[in-house]
């Protein structure tokens, strides 16, 4: 059983991840994690001190847990330039302010990096309305360059390819053939993917209220920043982590928003893609880092998620991830590992690490934080 | 011309807006700026709306226009309700109420809750889709400050079968220094008014310090209507103009709701992650009747529904529940 902790600031209650049933468990790793939370109330995902915080609580659990395995998402740079107006030089000063967090921690912890940028922002250039179709349109996971199209009709498909940021549209067998993913349920895929060109976004049901000001950019590579060698691809990056924790402490560190364009440390570039595909932050990118295989169907862009959103679904606390993800990093190394980040939802489902510490946001309403232990050993 | 819509009472012209900024003065008719103009439609739990004594499980397609005729220090939406409409209607969905409905069956939905901004600003392109959602069979619902005037409420009946009325406070000061309204009053006419042929749920976010010491008043208000309407107490989250504002103290807020408890039968505690109060307990005997998981701001879930044909199996007990228990996947509606 995972036990998760919430932390709603000055009040704190146990759950069982799976279920979302009170619990009370008391151990040594429950007690330990109550007080990171406790001493680390969550400043909220556009806040500056967003960053801090994912260092400072990392800081606080290595001390007492001794991981061998640290996996960090700093994000509060990619919510800001997402959904604020943001000039250059303050977009500039975020990623400089991220960068120095993360050297805080390696100066602090002596921890050797495996630092990942997630791909740079661009400003939105226009979005296109997907709500008039005969068909259903369907937008998933923050995702702009994407939509799913389901039972289109022959005039939504010709009004769709007139659209002026459009670039392709992809049928369900063409995007499963693309890749070699992990095992998936096609009934779940739309039957079309949408694809929009740079800086535009599609804008449907499942679209959050908020409004963004920029979006992902085309980023078929990524930076990596590392000594310990290079990954070609993001399904390598994984083994190049697993390959070096033998005889080395590893931070694997994931700064949202921030490509080969701004990403400040010296870098090698790895793909991010497949053929015209892309990963976009999110679920999918993190999910095939950490588990070396690609996850482009586990919850694909478009999906009408809400199907499954039954009283009987389960990780309540997790969105839509319906099953704990297998052979992820941080479940297969058998030495000790933690998580934390300021992407809320997931962090404890991609990296499987032995403790994660998350904020608990949703749509950037900060509720506080949460923990999931997983396992100790 | 005077706008009738809500207690502002404006004067329109035909490019004076009121408060709202909603409504203008056309050919001596009031008529909406933006008709037919939506900020957002999307899928939710009712549960996360929040109505737990509605139609339990359903899907409902929550949609919202722009606007406010509040002005709360504290408003979760600011970005949508607080803003000048006119600046946003380029980026609104433009769906006309036949394309609302069909986008609600499309998405198999089982009714339709307003539940972004204030429904009063908007209550000719409501009124028109509920036309259209009653020849669908979807029921409609809605979230609002209840600051209508005595004509909008009938109206405003006249569209929503069950809705969520905030009391945010109870006293004309709060209402003038935190939601920058005038008075008090008409929000506690109306809730009297609209619990007598509408499901009624009642909303109050505590701000301590602020509004925690009228809980009790509150409650003695909400009894005196009817003890069975559903109360949720929310522990605000601060957003808008109170971002650097404490949270408030959940044990504290608790603490304080002790003996409203005894005043009415459905009181829950919510807006945060993980709460315990957010379960049904049967009144008569305390059996717990529906379970619920809440994800705070997150939206709230239903767990269990032991409550056939709205009684207590265990004791006979009637639950108030409008409507029937829905299945969430039930009637996933061909196009």
């Amino acid at each position: 059983m995972s036990v998760v902790i919430v932390d709603a600031r000055e009040w704190q209650n146990m759950l069982d991840l799976r279920t979302g049933k009170k619990i009370q468990v008391d151990s040594p790793a429950v007690t330990m994690t109550r007080g990171v939370l406790k001493r680390h109330p969550y400043p909220g995902d556009l806040d500056l001190q967003s960053n801090r915080w994912v260092t400072d609580t990392a800081l606080d659990l290595i001390h007492t847990y001794t991981p061998r395995l640290v996996c960090l998402s700093y994000a509060q740079q990619y919510f800001s330039s997402r959904f604020k107006p943001l000039t250059e030089k303050e977009l500039a000063q975020m990623i400089n302010d991220v960068f120095e967090e993360a050297e805080r921690f390696l100066n602090e912890s002596g921890y050797t990096p495996v630092i990942v940028g997630t791909g740079d922002m661009t400003e939105l250039a226009g979005e296109m309305e997907l709500s008039k179709l005969d068909g259903l349109a369907f937008t998933s996971g923050w995702s702009a360059r994407y939509a799913g199209l389901h039972q289109p009709s022959i005039r939504d498909l010709e009004h769709i390819s007139g659209l002026p940021g459009f670039e392709r549209l992809v049928s369900r067998e063409e995007w499963i053939n693309l890749f070699d993913a992990a095992p998936y349920d096609a009934e779940i895929i739309p039957d079309y993917l949408l694809v929009a060109r740079e800086g535009w976004s599609f804008r449907a049901a499942g679209t959050p209220l908020r409004r963004a000001v920029r979006v992902p950019a085309a980023c078929f590579s990524i930076p990596v920043a590392t000594p310990l060698g290079e990954a070609q691809n993001i399904t390598g990056i994984r083994a190049l982590v697993e390959k070096n924790l033998e005889n080395t402490k590893i931070a694997l560190i994931v700064i949202e928003g921030v490509g080969l364009r701004h990403f400040p440390l010296p870098h090698a570039a790895c793909s991010n893609s497949v053929d015209w595909y892309y990963y976009e932050p999110g679920e999918g990118q993190y999910l095939t880092l950490t588990t070396g295989i690609h996850q482009v169907f586990t919850y694909p862009s478009g999906y009408r998620y809400h199907q499954e959103d039954h009283e009987q679904k389960e990780y309540p606390l997790s969105g839509y991830f319906t099953k704990m993800t297998e052979h992820t990093l941080g479940e297969d190394f058998n030495g000790r590992s933690i998580a934390v980040g300021n992407r809320s939802m997931f962090t404890h489902m991609v990296y499987g690490a032995d403790i994660s510490v998350e904020c608990f946001a949703r749509n950037l309403y900060n509720q506080g934080c949460m923990a999931v232990i997983h396992r100790t050993k | 011309m005077r706008c009738n819509y809500c207690e502002w009472r404006c004067e329109l012209g035909p490019q004076q807006y009121g408060v709202c900024q909603m409504y203008y003065v056309d050919q001596g008719e009031i008529r909406e700026r933006f008709p037919h103009r939506w900020s957002s439609y999307s899928v939710s739990r009712m549960e996360s709306l929040p109505l737990y004594h509605a139609y339990p499980g359903a899907r409902c397609m929550t949609i919202g226009t722009t606007s406010c005729n509040f002005m709360c220090r504290y408003c979760s939406n600011g970005f949508v309700a607080r803003r000048d409409p006119a600046e946003q209607i380029a980026r609104m969905y433009v769906l006309s109420p036949e394309e609302m409905v069909r986008m609600a069956r499309k998405l198999g939905c089982h009714n339709i809750v307003f539940n972004v901004n204030e429904p009063t600003v908007s209550l000719q392109t409501l009124a028109e889709l509920k036309v259209h959602a009653d020849e669908a069979g979807l029921p409609m619902g809605c979230l609002t400050n209840g600051y209508t005037t005595e004509e909008s409420t009938e109206l405003l009946c006249s569209i929503f079968s069950f809705m969520n009325i905030s009391l945010k406070g109870f006293t004309p000061e709060f209402y003038q220094e935190y939601l920058g309204a005038r008075d008090l009053e008409p929000v506690l006419r109306n809730i009297r008014r609209i619990a007598q042929t509408c499901h009624v749920e009642v909303t109050t976010p505590v701000i301590q310090g602020v509004n925690d010491g009228e809980l009790m008043e509150m409650a003695d208000f909400v009894a005196d209507i009817d003890p069975q309407i559903p109360w949720h107490v929310f522990r605000l989250l601060p957003e808008h103009e109170m971002t650097e504002a404490r949270y408030p103290s959940i044990d504290a807020i608790n603490e304080a709701l002790h003996d409203v408890r005894k005043k009415l039968d459905y009181v829950y505690f919510h807006n945060f992650v993980g709460s315990d109060w957010v379960n049904t307990i049967c009144p008569g005997c305390g059996h717990e009747v529906i379970e619920r998981f809440s994800l705070g701001c997150g939206g709230d879930r239903l767990c269990a529904f032991d409550c056939q044909d709205n009684r207590c199996p265990v004791c006979g007990q009637e639950i108030k529940i409008h409507g029937t228990r829905v299945l969430w996947n039930a009637m996933e509606v061909a196009r």
